[in-house]
């Protein structure tokens, strides 16, 4: 089929003219209406954050970012370097290599443990899918948001990065909030 | 080969009626109707079913209980039913029984996301389970090799490993220790599970119980990719898969199941052996000589060098090519040397040159068996060959012709061989005697005993009778010939029995033919396969083993001194390999070592030493700092592996294979086509390119009766040229009809035999987890020899010829025949080709 210009203009519909009087209502009548409630929250107060000093306190359940744990009795890594949390991942951005634990050298509770285990900030979107996933809650989301950087490479956070003491960054909300 | 044809019977499963080949098992048959019934200890390749695990229940009508669809053939009529309550109930229960000392442990187990029980626990379990009591402990994981880890607890029990090892490898050292609930594997005397095949249960256990220590943890399903190509350490040239991950790194080589070529098993130097691909020791830069030592340059500097050192030397450069060249690498090699530098020097086997009128008659079609026509042989001979050392998956495949299929075996060795106990009769005879040895049988096949089936019973009879009243109860000389083979003749008499029929196969090593009177050796041969009636039916055939692993094809591509691609006439036949030291320094100044290692491979190494010293360039394509290399090469270029080289390979049978790049090359690493077509340009003054696909195309051309492959044709399982239609373009050659000439008198003394052993390679010195298995040099004796000489088994000898000495530990074997004494061939140390020269050798053997 041929493309002709004239088959994709569109005709503009426009409403009625309001002609004067309505005219003038139009343009500064509702003007003020919109002004009414401005003024009205002026009263207020700001209610600006003045971010970074200052900044917005998230819901306990907020998925910021990741944290991997370690058993608090043992200091034994929680992770057993599985892969789940990689499969899961809609964003493919986990990679794990797991290796074996010797008696020496003994990094997970099971025989197998994560050697690398990083996760690509800049390709994450913040599902929580590999918390879900992870047989021995070995990740979870944290509530840090404040992700951004310099390099794209600083942003693929490796395991030292996920398993260091998480980030207190952000306020949560308080009960009712 | 004719198999009887297939037969169909109809039956309904699930109230569908489907239709399958007679008398295979419920299991199979139900996929003709997509119907899947679980299983776990049903693997066809281990041969028959042993019913163990219960899970492949199913309903059959006018049968009052459940049966195992894994062993119960299908019948016309049938009516099964895998849906049934009945049928669920019991899957459930056999899920939730085998999950009663099963850990579930999937995170941190190696199967998880490729594991069976995994699988039918979640397709066919009912999810849950009743048993809270312990479970049963064992200490875990523990080495049952070097190569294998076990995993007790995860065990279910289904008996294939044990299987294999009993009824496949036959080296029946798995077994179930204990009884009831206290069942476990372990070999029958606590020693480490090792063999050439052991990596194959790691790939055959259902659970993470057996799992391979080299890729252990290093990976999870959905994180690999899995690249087909065709293993290139032997001749057997399995077709195999190889596991690779984000870096580029090959992690495991698993089999990829081709029943015309491996049957999906592996030997273990090919599992594991990829090791070698990534060694930090591998050369990834080429190196030049410079004041004694070799150092990294950069490629320009290193092809300007061999530029010029092949440029100098023109038509007195020679060339050896190494078995594990591609048909297209060794296209380019020969094209170089006799196209472009005019020297018509280019060998790839270790021996001697094979007359090209030989070749021919060795290569017809009708001469030929595949692979595949072992398990249809009437008998099978293996001649001159240790199986296990040259091509370990034929030796599986002769282990299950006799075992499973009933073909009676015939081995004929100097070396005492792995498969004698399988054999219906053995013929032993003196090392170096398989000339004489082979005239005797093929005597003693178309003289005595029996007339053979297809030469008219009647005449042949009558013929017997005439002989019988002149007093000459057998032929004359056959008894002479079996003196000078060192064989007896009852066991000649016997092994000729066991051979007539319709189709025998005969397996040959072309190791017979290398020595000095290789070609003779061929005459006796091809007089036996006329003796066995090789060329007039349609069974059977010969299967040559060669020395390199690719060897059948390099000969076919033109890397023979006598013979150009296709097995075609040279003008100018050139010096084989075995002619080379004479002629390094003297009329030939330059050598190319195409990834050919010769002080390590070729006999006679003392000459070898002095050639590569006095040869005036020696350019090497080689990926490791070998010996040859270290004291000679001039110029080196690293080599490939063959997972990343793209190109085909020849099978023995015939069949071409692709190899397809699995890997991108290390760093510093060309392909080696690449540089060839460099320095074919370069040298001629003529641009050459070819990009991989088109190279092959040329080589296919080249050779007449490859002509029309391509390597769509060849495919993923590879196909016989001799299936082909351009089989018919091979020179015709008819089979020698002339009386054998007499074989020589054998040597006085004690004499001596090599052979190659599995572990005496590359691979084994380089890939980490095989280094165990490196061999010693070991001298085997006869116990009376070692009487007569006072040595005792382990002790240190010295074997030398003419002052000449071989370091090696003594073993006393009671199949040894006295006067034989054999070494290894091909170590890296104490190599026993200081010994050799391609001729009978006989020694002494003293307490070193
Ligand atoms: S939150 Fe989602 S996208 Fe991010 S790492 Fe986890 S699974 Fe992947
Ligand atoms: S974080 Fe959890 S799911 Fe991911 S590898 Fe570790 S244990 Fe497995
Ligand atoms: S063998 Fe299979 S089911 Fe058992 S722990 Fe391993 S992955 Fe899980
Ligand atoms: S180790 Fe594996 S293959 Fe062997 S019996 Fe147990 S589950 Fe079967
Ligand atoms: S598969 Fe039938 S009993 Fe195991």
């Amino acid at each position: 089929m041929t493309w002709s210009p004239s088959r994709d203009v569109i005709e503009v519909q426009r409403g009625p003219d309001p002609g004067g009087l309505g005219g003038a209502y139009r343009a500064f009548g509702e003007t003020l209406r919109g002004l009414k409630t401005t003024f009205g929250r002026l009263v207020e107060g700001p209610v600006t954050l003045q971010y970074p000093e200052e900044k917005t306190p998230v819901y306990p359940r907020f998925r910021g970012r990741h944290r991997l744990h370690r058993f608090e009795d043992t200091g034994l890594e929680k992770c057993v370097g599985c892969s789940l949390c990689a499969a899961a991942c809609p964003a493919e951005c986990i990679r794990v290599v797991a290796a074996e634990n010797t008696p020496e050298h003994q990094v997970s509770a099971g025989e197998r443990y994560a050697a690398v285990y990083e996760i690509n900030m800049t390709r994450c979107i913040f599902c929580g899918y590999c918390e879900m996933a992870c047989p021995f809650d070995a990740i979870t989301m944290g509530n840090d948001y404040e992700l951004a950087d310099y390099t794209r490479s600083d942003l693929i956070f490796t395991k030292e990065m996920l398993l260091a003491d998480p980030v207190e960054r952000t306020p949560l909300r308080r009960e009712g909030e | 080969m004719t198999s009887p044809s297939q037969r169909f019977v109809t039956f309904e499963i699930d109230g569908r009626e489907v239709t399958a080949p007679e008398g295979a098992m419920l299991v199979d048959a139900a996929k003709y109707g997509d119907v899947e019934i679980p299983v776990f200890c049903y693997e066809p390749k281990l041969g028959q079913p042993v019913g163990a695990c219960r899970m492949c229940l199913v309903e059959i009508e006018g049968m009052p209980k459940l049966q195992t669809a894994c062993s119960t053939a299908v019948k016309d009529g049938m009516v099964v039913v895998t849906t049934s309550d009945k049928v669920k109930s019991a899957q459930n229960a056999v899920v939730e029984f085998l999950l009663v000392n099963h850990p579930l442990d999937c995170p941190v187990c190696d199967k998880g996301g490729e594991c069976p029980l995994q699988d039918i626990s979640f397709g066919w379990g009912a999810g849950r389970s009743r048993f809270i009591e312990p479970k049963r402990h064992f200490r875990k994981p523990i080495e049952l090799s070097p190569l294998v880890a076990i995993d007790r607890e995860r065990c279910i029990l289904c008996y294939r490993c044990v299987r294999f090892s009993q009824e496949i490898a036959e080296d029946y050292q798995l077994v179930f220790l204990e009884r009831g609930d206290h069942t476990y594997v372990g070999t029958h005397d606590g020693h480490p599970y090792v063999g050439p095949f052991s990596g194959n249960i790691t790939e055959l256990c259902p659970v993470g119980a057996l799992t391979s220590t080299t890729y252990r943890f290093r990976a999870r399903p959905w994180d690999i990719e899995n690249a087909g190509t065709v293993c290139t350490l032997c001749p057997s040239q399995c077709n195999v898969e190889l596991t690779t991950r984000d870096d580029n790194r090959v992690l495991r080589v698993m089999a990829r199941d081709n029943t015309d070529v491996d049957d999906g098993w592996l030997c273990d130097k090919g599992r594991y052996g990829f090791q070698l691909f990534h060694s930090p020791d591998r050369i990834t830069q080429p190196l030049v000589r410079d004041a004694g030592e070799l150092r990294p340059v950069s490629w320009e500097r290193a092809m300007d060098e061999a530029v010029r050192g092949l440029d100098r030397a023109g038509e007195r450069a020679a060339a050896l090519v190494g078995g594990g060249a591609t048909n297209e690498e060794g296209f380019l090699v020969q094209f170089l040397m006799r196209s472009v530098l005019g020297s018509p020097h280019v060998d790839s086997r270790p021996g001697a040159a094979l007359d090209r009128e030989h070749a021919l008659a060795l290569s017809r079609p009708d001469l030929s068996a595949a692979v595949a026509d072992l398990d249809s042989a009437s008998a099978v001979l293996v001649i001159g060959a240790e199986l296990v050392d040259e091509a370990p998956i034929l030796d599986l495949r002769v282990r299950k012709a006799g075992r499973r299929l009933g073909v009676p075996l015939v081995v004929a060795t100097s070396r005492p061989s792995s498969l004698d106990p399988n054999a219906a009769a053995v013929v032993r005879y003196a090392p170096g005697a398989e000339e004489a040895l082979l005239g005797a049988l093929a005597a003693e096949l178309s003289g005595g005993g029996e007339s053979h089936p297809r030469q008219g019973r009647a005449g042949r009879a009558s013929l017997h009778e005439a002989a019988e009243q002149l007093g000459m109860r057998r032929p004359s000389g056959d008894s002479e010939r079996a003196r000078l083979a060192g064989a007896r003749e009852e066991e000649l008499r016997t092994a000729a029995e066991a051979l007539r029929g319709e189709r025998p196969v005969v397996i040959w090593s072309e190791r017979l033919t290398h020595g000095e009177r290789g070609n003779e050796a061929v005459a006796a041969l091809l007089a036996l396969a006329r003796a066995l009636a090789l060329n007039t039916g349609d069974g059977g055939g010969m299967i040559g083993i060669p020395r390199g692993a690719n060897g059948r094809g390099l000969r076919e591509v033109g890397c023979a001194p006598n013979m150009g691609p296709g097995l075609g006439a040279v003008d100018q036949e050139g010096l084989p390999a075995t002619a080379l030291p004479a002629a390094l320094g003297r009329s030939i100044e330059a050598l190319l070592l195409f990834q050919a290692d010769p002080l390590r491979t070729h006999p006679d190494r003392s000459a070898w030493e002095r050639a590569v010293d006095d040869a005036g360039f020696v350019l090497a394509f080689s990926d490791f700092r070998n010996e040859t290399v270290e004291r000679s090469a001039d110029v080196v270029l690293p080599a490939e592996a063959y997972a990343e080289k793209e190109g085909t390979v020849t099978h023995p049978d015939g069949r071409l294979q692709r190899l397809r790049q699995a890997v991108g090359r290390p760093d510093g690493v060309r392909a080696q086509t690449e540089v060839l077509l460099e320095l074919v340009s370069r040298l001629s003054g003529t641009r050459f390119e070819a990009p991989p696909a088109q190279l092959t195309h040329l080589v296919m051309d080249a050779v007449p009766f490859y002509r029309g492959l391509t390597l769509d044709r060849i495919g993923g399982r590879g196909l016989r040229w001799q299936e082909t239609d351009a089989a018919g373009r091979l020179p015709q050659a008819p089979l020698p009809d002339r009386e054998l000439a007499r074989p020589p008198e054998p040597p006085e003394g004690l004499r001596l035999g090599t052979g190659p052993s599995l572990w005496a390679s590359v691979e084994t010195d380089h890939a980490a987890s095989l280094r165990f298995l490196a061999p010693r040099q070991e001298a085997q004796l006869s116990p009376e020899d070692a009487e007569r000489l006072g040595v005792a088994p382990g002790d240190e000898v010295e074997v030398a010829v003419n002052g000449t000495g071989v370091r090696a530990r003594a073993a006393l074997r009671s199949n040894v025949p006295a006067g034989s004494v054999f070494l290894i061939e091909g170590t890296r140390e104490d190599n026993a080709n200081a010994l050799t020269d391609g001729g009978p050798r006989t020694v002494e053997v003293r307490k070193a």
